[in-house]
C-alpha cells in the first residue's frame, strides 16, 4: 500500500475508533439516521402534494441540484479552492516525494465518505419518495460514485493541478462556469415568459431537451434522465457527449505534468482552514473560509472598571464586526420563525402536533440551539485568555460580564424565532414572552452546562466524558422543563405550562451558573 | 549539495526574495540569518517546494521540484503540525512509505530513545505538546536518511536535552556527508555547528561568510555588523538589568 493509502486508512480507522468512544458520536449517528431514514418518509407527503412523487420528480430535484453543484465545483477548482488540506499535509505530504497528482487525489478521496452517505440518502429518497425502480437507483448510485467521481476527479486534476493554466486562463474557466449558469437562468426566464409560472411549467423546463443540451451541466442532467426515466434521442446523445468528455479529460489529466505549483495556494487554504476551525471551536462563527475577517472602525465609551472591561471589549469587537452580534444562529432562528409561521398558516394549525401546538416554538428553539449554536460560545474563548484571570475582580462579575453579550444575542434570536410563529398562531403577548424567555434561558443553560461539565468531568474523564456529562445534565434540565410544562398545562392551562417550564429550566440554569462561577473561582485561586 | 540560484519571489507587488543565490556543499552546515521580514521564510519554503518562484533550486544536482530530488531532501518546519489521528509511530511509518524507504525498526527505536519519545510512540498527534511535536518532526526527517536537510528554527520549543541531542545529530549528519541548512535566530545554539553563514535582509543576501574566513569572530558580532541592527547592550555601553 502506498503512502496515501496508508495515511487515508490509518486516519479513517483511528478517527472511527476515537469517535466510538465519544457519546456525542451516537447523537450524531442518530441524527444522521433520522435524516437518512425518517426524513424521506416525512417528505413523501410533501412530494405527493406537489405531484412530484415519481422518478420524474427525482430527476427534477437532481437537475436543480446540478444547476449549482456542477458550476460551483468548476469555479472552486479553477480558483484552486474546494480541496481541503490541513497544516499537517503541508508539513509532511507536500515536501515529500509523493506525486503532486496523488496529493490532489488524496484531498478528493477525503470527500468520499460524505459522497457515499449523500448518495445513500438520495437513493433512499429515490425509493421512498419518488418510487424509482431499484435497478435504476443502483445504476444511479454506481454512476454517482464511480463515473461522476472519475469525471470530477479528472476535471479537478486539470483545473487545480495544471501548471499550464495561468491566472487569466483560470479566470476564463470561472467566467465560463458562470456563463453556463447564466445560460440556464436565461432559458428559465424565456420558458417562464412563454409558458407562465406553474409547477407544470417548472417541471417541463427541468425535463426539457434544451437544458440537457447545455455543455457539461446539461450533459450530466441528460445522464441522470437516461438512468431514471429511460432513453430519449436527446439524453442518449448527451450521454455519449458526457462519455467523450470523460474520456478526454481522463486522458488529459493522466498526461498532464504537475510538479506541485498548486502547493502555495493549498498551503494558504490550509492555514485559513485551521484558523477558521480554531475560531469555531472557541465559539467565534464570524470567520469565513477564504475571506479574511474584516473589522471596521468603532468606538465605545468605556464605563466602569474590573470585569466591566470584558463586556466592553466584547462590545467593541462586535461593533467592529461586519454583522455586529448577528451570525449563522441568527439566520437559522429567523428561518425557523418564518418556517413555523408558514407551516402553521399553510396547514391551518399544527397538524399532527396539534395537542402540543403551544409548545412547537420552544421545541424548535431547543432543536436549533442544540444543532446550530456554537458549542462553546464566547465564554470558552474568555477562559483561554490569561487576561481574564489577571483582572482584579470577583469570579461572578467576570462570568456575568463575559457572557452578557451572548445573552443579548440569544434574546435577539429568541425574538426572531418566536415573533413570526406567535403572530401566525395568534398567541398572546404573554405567551410569546415566555417562549422568548425559554430560548434565552436554554441558551444560557447550554453555556453554563459546558462550564459545569468542564469542572466536574473535564479533568478526569477527558473530552468524551465532558461531552457526555454536558449532554446528561442538559438532558436532565430539559426533561424537568418538559415535565414542568406538562404539569402546568394539565393543572392550570397553557400559560401555567409556560411558567413552570421556564421556572424549572431557570432553576437548573442558576445552579449551573453558580457551579460555573465556583469552578472559575477555583481556577483562579489554584 | 544544495544550490539556490537567482531565487526570486513576489507576493503581489512585494518582492520577498530578489535574486537570492547561495550554495551549501556536501557535509557542510549553512546558517541562514536575517532580521524578521528579511525573506528567510520565503527562501526556506521555496526550497521545501511550498512556493512558486523564479530561479533554480538544485538538490544533489536535480531540480528541487523533481520527485527524485525530493527523495534526498528532508524538511523540519518552524511550526510542527501533526496528523491529529496518527500516532507517533504511524507518522514514522507514513513518512517512510512516502519516501519509499524501508522502515528500519532499529533506527526508529534509536531515534525515539535519543529524543525521549519511546513512551510517546503510541500517542496521537493531538495529544502531544509543542516540544514533543518538534521532536517527532525531527525524527521523521531523520528516519529517511536525507542527503540534504532543511531545519527552520529547529531548537524552538525543545528542552535542553533535546537541543544537545539535535546538535549531536547535526554533527553526525555532517560527518556522513549530509548537507544542512539551518535558519535560526538562536545564534548561541548553532555555535560550533556551522561552516558557512548567509546573512539576508530585504530579500537579498547581504553576505556569505565561511567559518575559516571569519577568524573566530562570533555570529552575534557578524550579524550585527552586517545588518546594521542595534549592538548588544554591553557593547553600546547601555545599562544592564542587573544594577
Amino acid at each position: 500500500m502506498g503512502a496515501i493509502g496508508y495515511l487515508y486508512r490509518r486516519i479513517m480507522l483511528n478517527k472511527a475508533r476515537i469517535a466510538l468512544h465519544k457519546p456525542i458520536t451516537y447523537f450524531y449517528i442518530a441524527l444522521l439516521l433520522f435524516y437518512i431514514l425518517i426524513l424521506p418518509s416525512s417528505l413523501r407527503v410533501f412530494a405527493r402534494q406537489l405531484g412530484g412523487d415519481s422518478p420524474e420528480g427525482m430527476a427534477a430535484v437532481l437537475t436543480v441540484m446540478a444547476f449549482w453543484i456542477v458550476p460551483g465545483n468548476l469555479i472552486a477548482y479553477a480558483k484552486r479552492k474546494g480541496l481541503m488540506y490541513r497544516n499537517s499535509d503541508v508539513h509532511f505530504l507536500f515536501p515529500s516525494p509523493v506525486s503532486p497528482k496523488r496529493v490532489l487525489l488524496y484531498a478528493h478521496l477525503k470527500t468520499l465518505v460524505a459522497q457515499v452517505l449523500m448518495n445513500v440518502f438520495v437513493a433512499v429518497c429515490g425509493g421512498v419518495i419518488f418510487k424509482a425502480e431499484f435497478w435504476r437507483l443502483a445504476a444511479y448510485f454506481f454512476f454517482s460514485i464511480a463515473v461522476e467521481n472519475l469525471l470530477e476527479g479528472s476535471i479537478m486534476l486539470l483545473l487545480y493541478g495544471s501548471e499550464r493554466l495561468g491566472e487569466k486562463q483560470r479566470d476564463i474557466v470561472v467566467k465560463t462556469a458562470y456563463g453556463l449558469l447564466g445560460i440556464l437562468v436565461l432559458m428559465g426566464i424565456c420558458w417562464y415568459i412563454r409558458r407562465g409560472l406553474s409547477m407544470g411549467t417548472v417541471s417541463s423546463f427541468l425535463h426539457s431537451d434544451m437544458v440537457q443540451l447545455v455543455p457539461v451541466v446539461g450533459w450530466y442532467i441528460g445522464v441522470v434522465h437516461l438512468l431514471l426515466l429511460g432513453p430519449t434521442a436527446v439524453n442518449l446523445a448527451v450521454t455519449a457527449a458526457y462519455g467523450l468528455l470523460l474520456a478526454a479529460v481522463l486522458a488529459a489529466a493522466w498526461r498532464m505534468k504537475c510538479t506541485g505549483s498548486y502547493y502555495e495556494d493549498a498551503m494558504k487554504f490550509a492555514e485559513d482552514y485551521e484558523e477558521v476551525a480554531k475560531s469555531r471551536r472557541q465559539g467565534d462563527t464570524a470567520k469565513r473560509l477564504g475571506r479574511k475577517q474584516k473589522f471596521g472602525k468603532a468606538h465605545i465609551s468605556w464605563k466602569g472598571q474590573g470585569a466591566k472591561a470584558l463586556f466592553y471589549r466584547q462590545l467593541l469587537e462586535y461593533k467592529k464586526s461586519k454583522y455586529f452580534i448577528f451570525d449563522s444562529s441568527t439566520f437559522m432562528a429567523l428561518l425557523g420563525g418564518i418556517g413555523i409561521a408558514w407551516l402553521y398558516s399553510r396547514e391551518g394549525g399544527s397538524g399532527i402536533f396539534e395537542t402540543f401546538g403551544p409548545f412547537v416554538i420552544p421545541a424548535v428553539s431547543a432543536y436549533l440551539i442544540f444543532v446550530f449554536t456554537a458549542l462553546n460560545g464566547k465564554w470558552a474563548k474568555e477562559l483561554k485568555s490569561p487576561y481574564t484571570y489577571l483582572i482584579p475582580d470577583t469570579a461572578f462579575r467576570k462570568l456575568m460580564n463575559a457572557t452578557a453579550m451572548q445573552h443579548v444575542q440569544s434574546l435577539v434570536n429568541a425574538c426572531l424565532i418566536t415573533v413570526p410563529g406567535a403572530a401566525a398562531m395568534g398567541m398572546t403577548p404573554v405567551g410569546a414572552l415566555f417562549c422568548i424567555l425559554f430560548y434565552v434561558i436554554l441558551s444560557a443553560n447550554k453555556l453554563y452546562a459546558l462550564a459545569v461539565a468542564e469542572a466536574v468531568a473535564g479533568g478526569t474523564l477527558g473530552i468524551a466524558g465532558r461531552q457526555f456529562f454536558q449532554m446528561l445534565i442538559q438532558g436532565v434540565a430539559i426533561t424537568m422543563a418538559v415535565i414542568g410544562g406538562i404539569i402546568g398545562t394539565s393543572v392550570g392551562g397553557v400559560l401555567q405550562g409556560y411558567v413552570l417550564m421556564d421556572v424549572f429550566l431557570a432553576l437548573f440554569t442558576i445552579i449551573f451558573m453558580v457551579i460555573a462561577t465556583l469552578n472559575f473561582y477555583k481556577m483562579e485561586t489554584t | 549539495m544544495l544550490e539556490v540560484i537567482g531565487l526570486s519571489k513576489k507576493y503581489g507587488k512585494t518582492l520577498a526574495a530578489d535574486g537570492v543565490s547561495f550554495t551549501v556543499p556536501d557535509g557542510r552546515a549553512g546558517i541562514l540569518l536575517g532580521p524578521n521580514g528579511a525573506g528567510k521564510s520565503t527562501v526556506i519554503k521555496s526550497i521545501a517546494g511550498l512556493l512558486r518562484f523564479s530561479g533554480r533550486i538544485l538538490i544533489q544536482g536535480q531540480d528541487s521540484r523533481e520527485l527524485e530530488a525530493k527523495r534526498h531532501f528532508a524538511y523540519v518546519p518552524e511550526l510542527p503540525y501533526m496528523y491529529d489521528a496518527l500516532t507517533v509511530r504511524e507518522h514514522m511509518e507514513f513518512i517512510t512509505r512516502a519516501y519509499g524507504v524501508e522502515l528500519n525498526e532499529a533506527k526508529m527505536k534509536e531515534l525515539f530513545e535519543r529524543f525521549e519519545l519511546t513512551d510517546k510512540k503510541d500517542k496521537l498527534g493531538n495529544e502531544l505538546s509543542k516540544g514533543m511535536m518538534q521532536k517527532v518532526s525531527i525524527c521523521c526527517a531523520l528516519i529517511i536518511r536525507p542527503e540534504v536537510i532543511l531545519l527552520d528554527e529547529p531548537m524552538v520549543g525543545l528542552d535542553p536535552g533535546a537541543i544537545r541531542e539535535l546538535k549531536s545529530v547535526i554533527m553526525e549528519l555532517k560527518g556522513q556527508g549530509c548537507t544542512i541548512l539551518i535558519s535560526t535566530h538562536m545564534l548561541e545554539m548553532v555555535k560550533g555547528l556551522w561552516d558557512v553563514t548567509f546573512v539576508m535582509d530585504k530579500g537579498h543576501i547581504l553576505g556569505t561568510y565561511s567559518k575559516e574566513a571569519l577568524d573566530n569572530e562570533d555570529l552575534d558580532a557578524l550579524y550585527f555588523s552586517v545588518t546594521g541592527q542595534g549592538q548588544p547592550m554591553e557593547e553600546n555601553g547601555g545599562e544592564s538589568w542587573e544594577q
